[in-house]
């Protein structure tokens, strides 16, 4: 019972009767009622509490580390450090279904002797309360001798520059090129040249990494975790040396991911504790262990060169990007291949050459985050496009206009996207919905910008990615669904509940969706990459059809008429456009039961598998598809304060297909807050690699106060490669914020901030620079 | 989480008071609403041995509306700040900063005298206070004694109140008429966040001259402080801009703000001269606009006019 049914499936509804509506999502409820549980809602009898000891600086040598006093604490049940573990690193590639693995990606569990990174592990503790643990941890004694650290990435490049780890900083080296670009610069009228920052970001989910382990009757490690991959049991039993089979993680509903758990956080640590102890052990970070605990945003550093003609053809692009991959490898070489094949962003490029690094440092490590490196390249070729457009004299959406990439056209990698590109549309309707402009008062200058984008959805390529789902109808007509993907709060799991209900003729109510176990649930994939939807959609899709072209086939030999003549809605089985003649659906069902027939199905989806990008071109297939659309803002900058207002935000994104309109808006609602506050306010400040913002009174997210209501326009161009001809909203809803954002101060005050957040200081700064009214002196 | 400590919860003012005197050897705070203290115990930078809570205390609440003085209780929460129209008329910059105060969680929970006593120079209820001249009243077992709040801060975090005394009440005198009274927070964000800048305003007019100056800036010294030279620049003058220019230049001068995390000095250097300018020349053109007929109650000139019209259409989220 694997792979692709043998069956055809059967024809989907021609009409919708569950997918593309609003409906009320199968966890909303529980949530709402305060009923469901997250992972750290859990806890077993005998349970212990642990903690993690960390380093309180960013480099250095570990001389000495005693845990003595800590252990004889009264109530500490272990105190482990290195000394105690096999050597042995842990794998921080992407688990991949096919199990691949670099061992150069390693970071170690504990240090062992180097610590280089702010909050690196030293330590862990178990003991019988929270107390208990909190106070041991202050009885560690570690002996830690500076090291001479690197904290910028450029400067890490540089010859001299301390090595965080053998043999160099370059931790990945990434590179397109496409057509000539000197011919192109050749042709160009006139060349513009821009350096853009982008900075650190904290994903500050409202739960903060959770876990419980336990060790069973059948000597598994079981591990309840709020995490967006349950595929983690496989690096973890290779980190701990047991075999695959014997850790199991079950997930819990999610707090919130946005990428930052989609690495391992408390799990290794949990898994050690429970199997040394024998007892059940929970790990919960408290919020400032979540802000050292976990990787960040990449900051970027992106140097784009563009050759454009006076009527405004993009001749040729040069692009160099710098990314800090901080001080472990982590996700960096794919957040770089994501920026890489981003950036000429939804525009067609014949002549291109893009160079990127990401460069290692004593920073806090950078792996996932919503937009992927895709998002920092959006950050700097919109600010570009609107730079361009500035030294040509042209309009900023016709420039765009006449850039845009069409459907059937290629992209940066010579890849030709099999969806529709509406970027045009999508930009056109943002624009427009901005209305009449708000009049300027005094101080407070009005300002409009656009970001337009191209974001992929589901996983690389060359990952091979698959997805497992099992759909079965039980006997009363209810079905049940099983898969593994972890619902991190968009409504995956309700949307798989849809897509299996609409295929099988009954209503959400009428579905339980059993996910995110490793043991037991098939397994979907990570819940990352804007792929549970395309990919986990799929597989339920497939297994839905499955059982519904069994269930009509019987239909229709009861009803003496071709399947293709049976139609499924609402609980009801007919002979299409002829109502009276029905059934039940309950009555087919408890037909098929007596006859055998098969009620379930377990289906795997397979998204394309390709090659790697030609090593030397970055040319082929990285992607399965992409997403495109637009976010258009207008601001008020007062420009003596340097504040900025947002005003209006709109959103317009071609999402393909709509599963869950309700629910698309809430992610573009959540995108357009997320991308405000990295443009405008959030913020992590690092003195020598210690992080000195490590608290939401410090770093600023954007609040109900500082949102503006977000106009969502979702257009459907029905031609993803997802269930349905759906796309993915999860990361592009955040892509383009941020550079409109940009735009539109830019736009406002004339001049602009070349580096993010663009704060009123920045603001501040950048108007005196250009008036040439001093700087802001510190006193004397 | 916290060093354990013993709580005691005192039904009246006597028991508080006494509790506070009992407790002269250990050490023994107050707690009121506890959205600073709970925030430092947490992160172990205070470690009471006792706390007293202040919670059953009904002395301390209570506002008293007189003809001449309005008089609130120590335990006001800047909620019953915002619920109150006879604080909207007698202290509009009050206000304007509770209304940007934290969220409405703390809102509900935070109190005037924790504000004060907290002795944080980005203590956003002080500087209205200030450009009020409010009074304090002390309270302990053995005596009480008032004093002006511009003589209460003795620097960063340093005030005159003993430990085992209260902030029982908080007073001052009614605004003549015309007069204007402002505050403008600067923050990194508008919800939730802590103060930048702060400046508090009060101008009194009369017969084109300007008859009182009172000019409060938060967090850009050690203390809050008021801009005594900027104040004296302006009192008995008609004002004009190259005036006010020099009022906002002295204001600057009298601050000595240090670089953190949320700006650097040099950039609230600027902005309390900007924000200063802004007020003052606002207010001024207020009174012009109004032939001196302006009150305190409808006075509330907004810093900000875009931003205040906005806040004023999300008083339903905010207050
Ligand atoms: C999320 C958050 C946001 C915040 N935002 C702001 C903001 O925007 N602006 C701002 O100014 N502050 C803000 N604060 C700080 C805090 O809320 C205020 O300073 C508040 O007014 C403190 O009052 P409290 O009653 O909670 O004081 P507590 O925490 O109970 O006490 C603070 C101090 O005052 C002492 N104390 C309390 N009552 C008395 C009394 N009657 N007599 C003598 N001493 C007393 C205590 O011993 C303690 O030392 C914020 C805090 C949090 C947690």
């Amino acid at each position: 019972m694997t792979g692709i049914t043998s069956e055809a499936p059967s024809r989907p509804n021609v009409r919708f009767r569950q997918v593309g509506r609003p409906l009320t999502r199968t966890d909303a409820p529980g949530k709402v009622a305060g009923r469901t549980p997250y992972a750290g809602d859990y806890v077993m009898p005998d349970m212990l509490h642990m903690r993690v000891v960390r380093a309180d600086v960013a480099s250095a040598r570990l001389v000495r580390l005693d845990v003595s006093r800590a252990r004889a604490l009264q109530g500490v049940a272990c105190a482990l450090t290195a000394a105690d573990l096999p050597d042995r690193a842990v794998s921080t590639d992407i688990p991949g279904q096919v199990g691949r693995k670099r061992l150069d990606t390693g970071q170690q569990i504990l240090v062992r002797e180097r610590v280089r990174y702010f909050g690196e592990p030293l330590a862990l503790i178990a003991a019988e309360t929270r107390d208990v643990a909190d106070h041991a941890l202050e009885l560690v004694e570690a002996e830690l001798e500076p090291i001479p650290g690197v904290y910028d990435p450029v400067e890490a490049m540089q010859p001299g520059a301390p090595i965080v780890t053998e043999p160099d900083n370059i931790v990945a080296e990434r590179r397109i090129r496409k057509g000539d670009v000197e011919a192109g610069f050749a042709e160009a009228d006139v060349i513009v040249e821009n350096t853009f920052r982008t900075p650190f970001q904290e994903h500050a989910f409202l739960e903060p990494e959770v876990g419980l382990a336990w060790v069973d009757e059948n000597d598994v490690v079981n591990i309840r975790v709020s995490t967006q991959v349950i595929e983690h049991f496989r690096p973890i039993a290779d980190a701990i040396g047991v075999p695959h089979n014997k850790v199991r993680i079950r997930g819990a509903l999610v707090g919130g991911g946005f990428g930052g758990k989609e690495d391992l956080t408390v799990e290794i640590y949990l898994a050690l504790l429970a199997r040394r102890t024998g007892r059940p052990v929970r790990l919960e970070y408290t919020r400032e262990d979540s802000f050292v605990g976990h990787g960040k945003r990449h900051p970027f550093v992106l140097t784009y060169r563009t050759g454009v003609t006076r009527d405004g053809r993009i001749t040729a692009l040069d692009v160099r990007m710098v990314a800090d991959s901080g001080a472990y490898v982590f996700l960096s070489p794919y957040v770089l291949l994501y920026a890489l094949v981003a950036a000429p962003g939804p525009y067609r490029v014949d002549n291109l050459d893009v160079f990127a690094r990401a460069v290692a440092t004593n920073n806090m490590f950078t792996s996932a985050f919503r937009g992927f490196g895709a998002l920092q390249a959006c950050a700097a070729y919109e600010q570009q496009m609107d730079e361009v457009a500035k030294a040509i004299g042209l309009d900023r959406m016709e420039l765009r206009r006449r850039n845009f990439l069409k459907t059937g056209e290629p992209m940066s990698t010579g890849f030709v996207p099999p969806s529709a590109i509406w970027t045009d549309r999508c930009a056109e309707r943002a624009w427009a919905a901005l209305g009449e402009p708000t009049p300027a008062r005094g101080p407070i200058r009005i300002g409009r910008g656009i970001g337009c984008y191209q974001q992929s959805y589901g996983r690389l390529t060359f990952l091979h990615d698959t997805s497992e789902a099992w759909v079965g109808v039980e006997m009363d007509g209810t079905v049940v669904v099983r898969s593994g993907v972890t619902d991190i709060g968009a409504g995956q799991v309700s949307a798989l509940g849809q897509i299996a209900v609409e295929a099988l003729g009954t209503t959400l109510d009428n579905v339980v969706v059993y996910n995110s176990d490793s043991a037991v649930t098939p397994l979907a994939g990570t819940t990352t990459a804007t792929r549970a939807l395309y990919m986990t959609g799929n597989a339920v899709k497939q297994a839905a059809e499955a059982v519904r072209a069994r269930l009509v086939e019987r239909a229709a030999r009861a009803f003496g008429v071709a399947p293709d003549d049976v139609d499924m809605g609402f609980n009801e089985v007919f002979v299409a456009e002829r109502p009276d003649r029905s059934m039940p659906l309950v009555e087919l069902v408890r037909i098929c039961g007596a006859e055998g027939i098969h009620r379930s199905e377990l289906a795997m989806f397979r998204a394309p598998f390709t090659d790697f990008l030609d090593p030397e071109t970055g040319q082929g297939q990285a992607h399965p598809d992409y997403a495109y659309g637009a976010h258009a803002v207008e601001v008020a900058v007062d420009v003596d304060t340097g504040e900025v207002e947002v005003l209006k935000s709109v959103a317009a994104h071609d999402v393909g297909q709509c599963i869950n309109p309700a629910a698309v808006e809430g992610q573009i609602q959540g995108g357009a807050q997320n991308g405000q506050g990295y443009a405008l306010s959030e913020e992590m400040l690092y003195e020598e690699g210690r992080l000195i913002t490590p608290s939401f009174s410090e770093y600023l997210m954007p609040t109900a106060m500082d949102m503006p209501k977000v106009e969502c326009i979702i257009l459907e161009s029905r031609s993803g490669v997802g269930p349905y001809g759906a796309k993915g909203i999860g990361e592009p809803a955040m892509t383009p914020v941020a550079p409109a954002i940009a735009n539109a101060v830019a736009d406002a005050i004339g001049v602009r901030v070349f580096e993010m957040p663009i704060t009123p200081e920045r603001i501040v700064r950048a108007l005196k620079r250009r008036d040439g009214t001093g700087r802001l002196d510190s006193p004397a | 989480m916290y060093a354990p400590f013993e709580l005691e919860m005192p039904g009246d003012l006597a028991g508080a008071l006494d509790a506070l005197a009992a407790g002269r050897d250990s050490k023994t705070v107050p707690i009121a609403g506890g959205t600073n203290l709970i925030v430092d115990m947490r992160a172990k930078r205070e470690r009471p041995d006792r706390v007293v809570a202040l919670g059953e205390v009904g002395e301390l609440r209570g506002m008293d509306f007189g003809a001449e003085r309005i008089s609130i209780g120590g335990r006001t929460t800047v909620t019953d700040l915002l619920r109150s129209p006879e604080v909207a008329e007698a202290a509009p910059s009050l206000i304007e900063s509770a209304r940007l105060f934290a969220g409405l969680m703390v809102r509900n929970t935070a109190t005037v005298a924790g504000n004060i006593a907290c002795g944080s120079p980005a203590a956003d209820l002080v500087p209205p206070l200030l450009s009020l001249d409010a009074d304090v009243t002390l309270a302990s077992a053995a005596g009480t004694r008032t004093v002006p709040l511009d003589e209460y801060f003795l620097g960063y975090k340093r005030d005159v109140r003993r430990p085992d005394e209260l902030i029982t009440r908080i007073s001052w005198p009614r605004l003549p008429v015309p007069s204007v009274n402002t505050f403008y927070k600067l923050a990194r964000r508008k919800g939730d966040a802590i103060t930048v800048t702060g400046v508090a305003l009060t101008l009194c007019a009369a017969g084109g001259t300007c008859t009182k100056a009172r000019i409060a800036l938060g967090a850009v010294a050690p203390i809050v402080l008021r801009a005594r030279q900027a104040e004296a620049l302006l009192e008995g003058r008609a004002l004009t801009p190259a005036l006010i220019d020099r009022a906002a230049a002295a204001a600057a001068a009298a601050s000595s703000p240090i670089d953190d995390v949320r700006a650097s000095a040099g950039y609230r250097l600027h902005t309390v001269e900007v924000l200063t300018r802004r007020l003052v020349s606002r207010a001024w053109d207020r009174f012009d606009r109004q032939g001196d007929q302006g009150t305190a109650a409808s006075a509330a000139v907004p810093a900000h006019e875009v931003t205040a019209q906005r806040r004023a259409g999300s008083d339903g989220r905010s207050a």
